[in-house]
């Protein structure tokens, strides 16, 4: 009884596990009609993807890269404001972090298709009443992700 | 950064720190979910993992980790196995072929699937992770009297499932 079955929690899962134990962000998940090693591609591409999926984002700049860890510095489209955030980056997974904001994206093959997640919202863990905020970025993360649907077909 | 610092980072809600104390905890709790709730451990897993952000806040001693996130663990995998795997007795499940050695995990998962969720938790904490009885009992929140004869009848079914 040496080979016990393990479970595992793939990158999907993981973001779902914390978007609930972070009030204030919200989730949404979709399956996309592309192939995960496209779609993974494309998003890892930070400098490219987030710009193009993202109207609030104008830059995106990769500023240092240590193994899985980033710094990235972010310009927004209607204001002069910079964000610098740390990112984490694996196989399926992406946790982008700054002072304010939070931002998750996974992602599992699934066939010729693939799961993705993604979450955004602030980066608190114990104001509850932050709730209240869960639709609205529900609201922002799926313009988000119409957006990668958007790019992922005008680029075949 | 080693576990302890990840644990006091989570501790203040640090979304890097969460994810990386996920990482670190996945086989650990992979391997109790999977055990006991078989083809439900992954919901099993993730229901632990939110139970474990959720409260590490309140985790006095990040040394008490690993003991806490296994009393957890144990706990939800329990109580999916129940709610999802109606019991079947034992004698009129098929026998599995013959010959086989329970080397492959999905050999072993086979075999304990016939097991009711309780004979596999008290199997999985004794055999593999070396609780006494006493202790086993303790987790699972049973008297030691029936841990030892859960135990005892556990053993016998999986042996009969293998030798038939």
């Amino acid at each position: 009884m040496s080979q016990w079955p393990a479970a595992q929690l793939n990158p999907v899962r993981q973001l779902r596990v914390l978007a609930e134990v972070l009030p204030g962000v919200g989730l949404v998940e979709r399956v996309l009609d592309a192939p995960y090693e496209r779609v993974w591609s494309f998003l890892t591409d930070l400098e490219q993807s987030v710009p193009a999926f993202d109207p609030m984002v104008r830059s995106l700049r990769v500023l240092s890269r240590q193994g899985s860890r980033l710094v990235v510095v972010t310009r927004t489209s209607f204001l002069p404001i910079s964000s610098r955030f740390e990112v984490e980056l694996r196989d399926g997974w992406c946790l982008m972090r700054s002072g304010t904001y939070l931002v998750g994206m996974a992602a599992e093959p699934l066939g010729e298709q693939t799961r993705y997640a993604h979450l955004e919202g602030l980066p608190c863990h114990r104001a509850q009443a932050l709730r209240i905020l869960r639709p609205v970025f529900r609201r922002v993360v799926s313009g988000d992700i119409n957006g990668i649907i958007r790019t992922l077909a005008t680029s075949r | 950064m080693d576990l302890e610092d990840v644990v006091r980072a989570a501790q203040r809600g640090e979304p890097l720190a969460l994810a990386a104390l996920l990482r670190a905890l996945g086989p650990y709790v992979g391997r109790i979910c999977g055990a006991i709730a078989l083809d439900d451990g992954d919901d099993a897993m993730q229901e632990t993992m939110i139970r474990v952000l959720k409260g590490v806040r309140r985790l006095r001693e990040p040394a008490a980790l690993h003991g806490w996130v296994r009393r957890i663990a144990v706990r939800e995998a329990l109580k999916l196995a129940r709610a999802r795997r109606p019991l079947v007795p034992v004698e009129q499940l098929p026998e599995p072929p013959a010959g086989i050695v329970p080397e492959l995990p999905v050999e072993v998962a086979d075999t304990l699937r016939q097991l009711p969720p309780e004979q596999r938790a008290i199997l999985f904490l004794r055999e593999l992770e070396g609780f006494t009885e006493a202790e086993a009992a303790a987790l699972l929140d049973i008297p030691a009297g029936t841990a030892k004869s859960r135990l005892h009848r556990a053993r016998q079914a999986f042996r009969r499932r293998w030798q038939g």
